[in-house]
């Protein structure tokens, strides 16, 4: 390795390595959390849905966030929340559950990957966090 | 017909790895805090063990109590009192509020009294503040021969051997339906092995007659079939092993719990798919999954 160091310093004439001040980094750390679920056999909501701060409410009613015309799928069914910087799904005692890679849950906080099944349709969940600069 | 939503007992997982705590990118999914499972039924709330999990759940209490939603009082029940099933009651922070009440239950066959091993956990020595100086109205029982009862739930126990020190196993009972918490012993001791003793068929039975229907069985799977063999006599289950108990035994639901440290979410996905499609058609049909914090199922 130093051979390849020694090889840059000759040709770019560098004697010593300059230190980069900290509040260069410092500028880059605020992250920002995304989180979407793909909708997949509901048809006409089939898509990718993103999740923010508020609530999401999931259901075949007209009122809801994500709604989904499916017969299976209850009026009010779900609700997907932001909780202590976590998503989370709640059942909102529905008829056929919400189920998360195959579990009838109440509540589950969600991850990477997650399968989540409402009435027939399917939702996957998945977030990431990124740096953004200002 | 729909069961009564009031009627269903609320199962949660708090904290789900055995022996230490894990936290990492690689045990996020399935939860790196150790044990830690609530039920709640109609407004009585049962905490098993003490595991670093009690700490989330103490914050959430504290949360719900600053609310005015629910009164605090706690009733845990300790499967033994080894490190990973007790480490985090010092950070459960009901315990440093007045007004709450915490009742701790556990096996009265320790060596030494529960209250003193609790006690001596809180040892200057080891954490800075000595459980008298705990501000909560904290009671320390340990069971007796009859059956308790809290609110609408009946709260039966046995204890189990094969695990170094023993362990306690809970079933809770309410409307019809029941939760059976057993971690912490080694079943392949009592079901297989080269030498079948009274003491092994004994077991066996009793293991079996406790588990026997239950709809939600939170059991001890903490190694897979390839690694039991060298970890014979640590004093716990292979994944088989429980399994095999359970679907004998008509489990409805089975979660596996108390899992190895080791185990990535990977590997522990990758035990689910291998296992899972086997009961869920049947027979015996059998719900089987592994048990991952911040869960809540309908019981």
């Amino acid at each position: 390795m130093s051979g390849k160091n020694e090889i840059l310093r000759d040709r770019n004439g560098f004697d010593t390595t300059e230190e980069i001040p900290r509040g260069q980094f410092a500028d880059m750390l605020p992250l920002s959390q995304r989180a979407y679920l793909e909708i997949t056999g509901s048809r006409e909501k089939d898509g990718i849905f993103e999740l923010g701060e508020k609530a999401v409410v999931v259901g075949r009613s007209t009122e809801c966030d994500i709604q989904l015309e499916v017969q299976n799928v209850s009026r009010k069914h779900a609700r997907v929340l932001l909780h202590n910087e976590e998503y989370l799904i709640e059942d909102l005692d529905s008829t056929n559950g919400v189920f998360v890679n195959g579990i009838r849950v109440v509540r589950c906080v969600l991850r990477n990957n997650d399968q989540i099944e409402i009435g027939g349709v399917k939702l996957m969940f998945n977030e990431e966090k990124r740096l953004h600069k200002k | 017909m729909k069961t009564p939503v009031e009627e269903k007992m609320l199962v949660t997982f708090w904290g789900t790895r055995g022996s230490i705590s894990t936290p990492g990118r690689t045990t996020e999914k399935y939860g790196g805090n150790t044990p830690c499972v609530t039920i709640e039924n109609q407004g009585t709330r049962i905490v098993l063990d003490a595991g670093t999990g009690i700490r989330n759940l103490g914050i959430e209490l504290v949360r719900e109590a600053e609310a005015g939603t629910q009164l605090l009082g706690v009733h845990l029940f300790l499967s033994h009192t080894h490190w990973d099933h007790i480490q985090g009651l010092p950070f459960f922070q009901p315990a440093y509020l007045k007004d709450t009440k915490v009742t701790i239950y556990g096996s009265p066959k320790k060596e030494r009294f529960l209250a003193s091993v609790l006690k001596r956990q809180m040892d200057y020595e080891y954490f800075p503040v000595s459980m008298s100086a705990l501000t909560a109205d904290i009671r320390i029982q340990e069971m007796s021969e009859e059956n308790l009862h809290l609110g609408p739930i009946t709260i039966e126990w046995e204890e189990q051997g094969f695990h170094p020190g023993g362990s306690v196993r809970y079933r809770f009972s309410a409307h019809g339906r029941k939760v059976v918490y057993a971690t912490d012993v080694e079943l392949d001791l009592i079901f297989s092995g080269d030498h079948r003793t009274k003491e092994k068929e004994a077991a066996a039975r009793t293991y079996l007659d406790f588990i026997a229907g239950a709809d939600l069985l939170i059991a001890d799977g903490m190694f897979s079939e390839e690694e039991y063999p060298s970890r014979v006599g640590w004093g716990h289950a292979s994944i088989p092993a429980v399994i095999d108990a359970a679907s004998k035994s008509g489990v409805k639901q089975l979660a596996i719990f108390h899992h190895d440290p080791q185990h990535s979410d990977k590997y522990l996905d990758d035990l689910w798919v291998k296992y899972r499609s086997r009961y869920l058609a049947g027979p015996p049909k059998m719900d089987l999954f592994w048990a991952r914090e911040g869960l809540t199922l309908a019981v």
